[in-house]
């Protein structure tokens, strides 16, 4: 396990933003990275990478992994659909949306779809109150999800899936 | 029209670039701080203009800076708060991703008043598509020469780093934050030391949220006396609402602070009335953590006043019959909205927020969600009312930092101000599955609005 050279360039970029001796400060951006590159997700081994990449003890790292909810600490699917289900946006109805997500993939909350593409999770609130309701998937948000752009958005990421086979 | 100062600009095609940012007169207030003043006179005008940290606790900014301790050969830093995540805000965010220029032209300014001269701006993990926006943005600032080695030739050195987080709501408590950027859990540390002088490397720091570090740049184009002429008593300048929830227009509004709570409601100008030509029931005026009013004490204050979108009017009565200003989360609930299921979707949130370090937080908010979960779906009993309301007294005020609060009083205020809605929640359990409790009789609604 190694990361690529280009990612390699740039952990040393971030490992320079703080001050000399304080590279423990680029763990968060590190394993972001890592998760990027190593399956979406941060298994022992890819943390045990970080940990020496960093100069840490191995628990320094897995203590932070299972402090912050965007870390995957098993497999997920290609493609997550993190419902937001807080208060405003569950007042524009982010249950509907999660009722009609677990219906048509035929999962429930925390599982992934049999051919590997999608995993379901509710989440709390992401910062999007005002263009409810919404879910995050990777880098981007969804806003103002209604049942027809749940199915747009499903179709979508079932044709890049085929694209990228 | 009400005064802009923030986002006078946001309209403006391709305000995002430099180039255009540069045209409409940005990165004036860098000229005019680094050339013609010292960071004390910055400082000293930040103090005069009155402005109030837009973080959510209100402490005049200017002051909190002078408490930054300055010994010889350490270096102190400005930490900028884009952790923004109290349900309801989505002011920040606004902020960074149309006007980033403006966010850094203020950190440059306040890290020249504070002597930082290697600045973070920390941004919850969830934005994942902001810090490509704010990095291009330092980019372009830096070929520009504002920032970097000797800006403008005053000798003044700044870089701005971006850090992402990683998802924990805690993070935007200031010295979880701190602990975050160093690379651990985000635990809270316990105070003192202050961060003013022993914050992140153990050295002193200064952490203020994105909007209050945006406003330095109006303040110090215009001046503290101009600034301070704005708005009303302490409630100085202009203040970002994310208004969210049952309304005709959500979205992030800039007030000057002396319109009523009625207007910004009503008025076209901004949340453009009730969604669905509905009733008013409750609003919870500045995130969630917030007491949440019924719609009688939120247009009119116990008195019998208008009630004002400021920091005195929203908290005019106290906890009893006010709210507070808060980060600005202008949650609104119409006459169908569940009181019940509201106050518990937040508890769920500070339970799963909660970072576990002190049991009244950690087991209270527990205790909390259960119970609220239970009355919602028909399994609740009387005598949970009243053990709700001494859970979150037990909690409030005997936690490490002001999360344990923050989950308290949502649910404080919803007993104290909805409390025959649980009522009728427990007492007709199956009733309750079916349909929700409507208006509260004392949630008395304005006549039917005149715009919509
Ligand atoms: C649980 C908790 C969460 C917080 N979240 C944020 C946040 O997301 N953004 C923010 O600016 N301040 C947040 N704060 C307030 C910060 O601790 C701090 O007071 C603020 O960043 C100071 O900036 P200001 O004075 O400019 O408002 C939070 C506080 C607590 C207790
Ligand atoms: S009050 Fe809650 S969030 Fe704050 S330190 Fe204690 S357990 Fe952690
Ligand atoms: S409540 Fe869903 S984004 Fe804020």
């Amino acid at each position: 396990m190694k990361f690529s050279e280009d990612t390699l360039k740039k952990v040393a970029e971030v490992i320079a933003r703080y001050p000399e001796g304080k590279s423990k400060s680029a763990l968060l951006p590190v394993l972001h990275m890592a998760q990027d590159e190593f399956g979406g997700w941060l298994s022992p081994a890819t943390m045990d990478y970080v940990a020496g990449l960093l100069n840490l003890e191995p628990i320094e790292v897995y203590e932070v992994a299972t402090f912050y909810s965007m870390y995957n600490l098993k497999p997920v699917g290609k493609y997550i659909f993190e419902v937001c289900q807080t208060g405003p946006c569950m007042l524009n109805g982010s249950d509907r949306i999660i009722d009609y997500i677990k219906a048509k993939l035929q999962i429930g909350v925390g599982e992934t779809t049999q051919d590997g593409l999608f995993t379901l999770k509710t989440v709390e609130c992401l910062g999007a109150c005002g263009y409810a309701p919404m879910m995050q998937m990777g880098k981007n948000y969804r806003e103002h999800l209604t049942k027809e752009k749940v199915d747009a958005i499903i179709e979508e990421c079932r044709q890049n899936a085929a694209l990228n086979n | 029209m009400s005064i802009k100062l923030l986002l006078e600009k946001a309209n403006v095609p391709g305000i995002i670039s430099y180039e255009v940012y540069r045209r409409e007169g940005g990165y004036a207030s860098v000229e005019k701080a680094l050339r013609n003043m010292t960071p004390d006179q910055v400082t000293d005008e930040v103090k005069k203009s009155g402005l109030r940290g837009r973080g959510g606790a209100g402490f005049p900014t200017g002051l909190k800076w002078s408490f930054l301790a300055k010994p010889d050969g350490v270096p102190r830093h400005l930490v900028c708060n884009a952790d923004e995540s109290e349900p309801g805000t989505f002011k920040d965010r606004y902020l960074m991703e149309f006007l980033p220029h403006l966010l850094i032209e203020g950190l440059i300014v306040s890290s020249f008043a504070l002597g930082s001269h290697h600045t973070y701006i920390y941004i919850r993990g969830e934005y994942a598509w902001i810090p490509d926006i704010l990095e291009k943005a330092i980019a372009e600032a830096k070929e520009n020469g504002w920032l970097g080695k000797n800006i403008l030739g005053t000798g003044f050195d700044c870089e701005i780093y971006v850090h992402r987080g990683a998802g924990a709501y805690i993070c935007g408590e200031e010295t979880a934050l701190i602990e975050s950027l160093e690379g651990k859990r985000g635990n809270p540390r316990i105070k003192p030391p202050f961060p003013a002088i022993k914050g992140v490397w153990d050295r002193p720091t200064v952490v203020n949220n994105v909007e209050s570090l945006a406003a330095v740049v109006p303040i110090i184009n215009y001046g503290a006396e101009a600034y301070a002429k704005i708005g009303i008593g302490k409630s100085t300048g202009t203040k970002l609402i994310s208004a969210c929830g049952n309304i005709n227009k959500p979205g992030v509004y800039e007030i000057d602070m002396t319109i009523s709570v009625e207007d910004f409601i009503y008025s076209d100008e901004y949340c453009g009335g009730i969604a669905h030509g509905k009733k008013l029931k409750a609003c919870i005026p500045g995130g969630s953590s917030v007491p949440i009013l019924p719609a009688n004490l939120l247009l009119k204050t116990a008195k019998g006043e208008k009630r004002l979108m400021n920091y005195e009017s929203l908290a005019d009565g106290g906890f009893a019959t006010g709210s507070s200003m808060g980060s600005g989360g202008f949650i609104v609930l119409d006459e169908d909205q569940c009181v019940v299921k509201h106050t518990m979707t937040l508890s769920r949130f500070y339970r799963h927020e909660s970072c576990g370090q002190c049991s009244p937080c950690r087991e209270g908010t527990g205790w909390m969600e259960k119970i609220l979960k239970n009355i919602e779906y028909g399994k609740g009993k009387m005598s949970d009312i009243d053990l709700l309301w001494d859970i979150q007294r037990r909690i409030e005020g005997n936690t490490i930092c002001p999360l344990g609060d923050a989950a308290a009083w949502p649910v404080a205020a919803a007993i104290r101000h909805f409390r025959d809605e649980f009522e009728w929640h427990i007492r007709y359990p199956e009733e309750a599955q079916q349909r929700n409790f409507g208006l509260a009789h004392y949630a008395d609604p304005l006549p039917a609005p005149q715009s919509a």
